[in-house]
């Protein structure tokens, strides 16, 4: 079995999660390292406990997307914990880069909402 | 290639920064249309005000309040009774609309006195109202009527009512998107938090950006009730002005209009710390996957996977039943914004229907960078269209069917391709698991209508001499 390339992983999480397109680069901020941070927990089996509300949500949208993932890419299984750590690394920098650093939208950087 | 600049748009090529074809193997980072930038002159866009994105959009969904728009009685009728929003109470918004009439000597010497009568005559007139959104327009912020202390001397005249004036005459931005962000903006500083609702569960939510069209509301409040949460406030379908004034207590910001009232949410975040959950509630699999979210956030998951699981009995069968027949259409979605990246996936996904060609009123770059995320390849995502470049892109992409509003809908029915109402709906509610073979049972039902092969027939028996334009 070979694991699942970031590309592949990277296209099916940019068309699905709206978390990642949120109003201004530090709302995005929170989010990607949030949704990500849980989501490599709960595919290395890490006990995730929520201790806010806004890690309840972080813990609500990464559950819904292991699930995904684990359906759409069952290759995700042949890696270790360190394994999947590092390719959910690579995603939330690839994340970061296209919604974020190099994002034309004009407005990521406004003051106010 | 990826931004395109029509034949139409030779004598106005700055129209090129905002049309995008979508290629193969695009680096994402690299193609982005402008939005929410000035509309060109030159072109005739289909943009509304900045009046009516306030007013027409979300304030006059309320059912139990009083509408002032202060202004010519133009304002009034161009924002009233175009969008079907119905209401549990006989749908008295849709039914009223309260106007100051402004006429030319109120422009000269001033409204404010009509103003002040106009709010006492409404509320004297309709003794059972309460409440009232105060706006006013272009002529009326031009004069410099001082709305604010008309109202606070209307307020302590009679001190059972309570009034939010919106301040965003229609110049006052690039199209109605700047009056969304006006009334959410006003109406988080200066009523959220002046009301303390009742609770009547431990999982309460707001659920916000969704306008009740054709009983959206009606329809999801069947899911919130099977999962015992309790909304306090629908943003700002069927709902009460106070529902709206006690959002501050509700432990979840659900968010489907993220164009409209996006900006809410993120006060609601910053003040009071609720988190935002953005969701899509057209669709299956995107409804599907909010309840998921809802739930988890809430510990109730069990309660989710069955109300999916009965949902999906009942309807899927029927879903399928029109993704058989409408599998391989092409679509066009010419609306708003957000609406293009609600339904691109979920009309693929769902239907097996392809989108060939997207555009937007008033979205923001925020709204391609989802849409672009979304859409297909060889797809046009077009901001701030004119009618030359819809007949472009028809031309380009032939499609079998196209949603969007009346006025350019009955354009395209003239080149005999069908429209199904994007904004109002034909046959709504189009939200939820029902609602969604709703739109596939509109949509079917427009791609395979027998009339359009009748009427596109030319019956005349000799050829008839081609009207020419004058020049
Ligand atoms: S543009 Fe100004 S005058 Fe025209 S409808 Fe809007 S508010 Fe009224």
């Amino acid at each position: 079995m070979t694991a699942p390339a970031l590309d592949e992983v990277y296209g099916y999480v940019q068309e699905r999660c709206l978390w990642q397109f949120s109003s201004r680069a530090w709302d995005r901020t929170e989010n990607i390292d949030g949704v990500l941070g849980t989501l490599a927990d709960l595919l290395t089996n890490t006990p995730v406990n929520p201790s806010s509300p806004t890690e309840r949500l972080f813990l609500a949208d990464a559950r819904v997307l292991a699930d995904q993932l684990r359906e759409r890419f069952p290759d995700l299984g042949s890696l270790d914990a360190a394994g999947v750590r590092a390719l959910l690394e690579s995603l939330r920098e690839r994340v970061t880069q296209v919604a974020i650093t190099q994002s034309r939208n004009h407005e990521l950087h406004e003051k106010a909402y | 290639m990826p931004m395109v600049l029509l034949r139409c748009d030779k004598d106005i090529p700055e129209r090129e920064k905002h049309i995008y074809l979508k290629a193969p193997d695009d680096d994402p980072k690299d193609f982005l249309p402008l939005a929410n930038s000035p509309t060109i002159p030159g072109t005739l866009s289909e943009r509304g005000c900045a009046f009516c994105g306030a007013k027409l959009v979300i304030g006059g969904v309320l059912k139990d309040t009083i509408q002032m728009i202060h202004g010519p009685i133009g304002c009034a009728y161009d924002t009233w009774h175009t969008k079907r929003y119905p209401s549990d109470n006989g749908n008295l918004q849709i039914k009223y609309v309260w106007s100051t009439d402004m006429k030319e000597p109120d422009i000269v010497f001033g409204g404010e006195k009509k103003l002040e009568k106009a709010m006492h005559e409404a509320f004297d007139e309709m003794p059972h109202l309460k409440r009232m959104i105060l706006y006013t327009t272009c002529p009326t912020a031009l004069i410099g009527d001082d709305v604010k202390a008309v109202t606070k001397r209307v307020m302590e005249a009679r001190p059972d009512v309570d009034i939010f004036t919106v301040e965003c005459p229609g110049f006052a931005g690039v199209s109605q998107s700047k009056g969304h962000h006006v009334l959410n903006i006003g109406w988080v500083n200066e009523k959220v938090g002046t009301i303390e609702p009742e609770i009547t569960s431990e999982y309460t939510m707001n659920f916000i950006g969704d306008y009740n069209i054709q009983g959206d509301t009606f329809l999801l409040q069947q899911y919130w009730d099977a999962l015992g949460i309790q909304v306090i406030a629908h943003f700002t379908g069927n709902a009460n002005y106070d529902d709206l004034r006690g959002m501050h207590r509700a432990k979840l910001n659900v968010v489907n209009c993220a164009r409209s009232a996006g900006y809410i949410a993120n006060e609601l975040k910053r003040k009071y710390g609720t988190p935002r959950l953005d969701i899509d509630s057209w669709g299956f699999n995107y409804t599907a996957e909010g309840i998921r979210k809802i739930s988890t956030f809430f510990g109730i998951e069990e309660k989710g996977e069955a109300l999916i699981a009965s949902e999906y009995a009942k309807w899927k069968p029927k879903l399928d039943w029109y993704k058989a027949r409408l599998k391989g259409a092409k679509m066009a979605i010419w609306t708003g914004g957000p609406r293009l990246w609600h339904w691109t996936k979920a009309v693929e996904d769902d239907l097996g229907v392809e989108v060939v060609a997207m555009s937007s009123k008033f979205g923001h770059e925020e709204d391609f960078e989802k849409v672009i995320a979304r859409g297909r390849e060889g797809t046009y995502y077009v901001n701030d269209p004119n009618e030359l470049e819809f007949f472009e892109i028809i031309n380009a992409i032939k499609p079998d069917v196209i949603f969007t509003g009346p006025r350019v809908g009955e354009l395209v029915k003239k080149l005999h391709i069908p429209y199904v109402n994007g904004h109002g709906y034909h046959n709504g509610p189009y939200m939820g698991f029902e609602g969604f073979v709703n739109l596939a049972r509109d949509m079917h039902n427009a791609v395979h209508n027998p009339l359009f092969n009748l009427a596109r027939t030319d019956v005349r028996a000799t050829p008839v001499v081609e009207l020419k334009e004058a020049v």
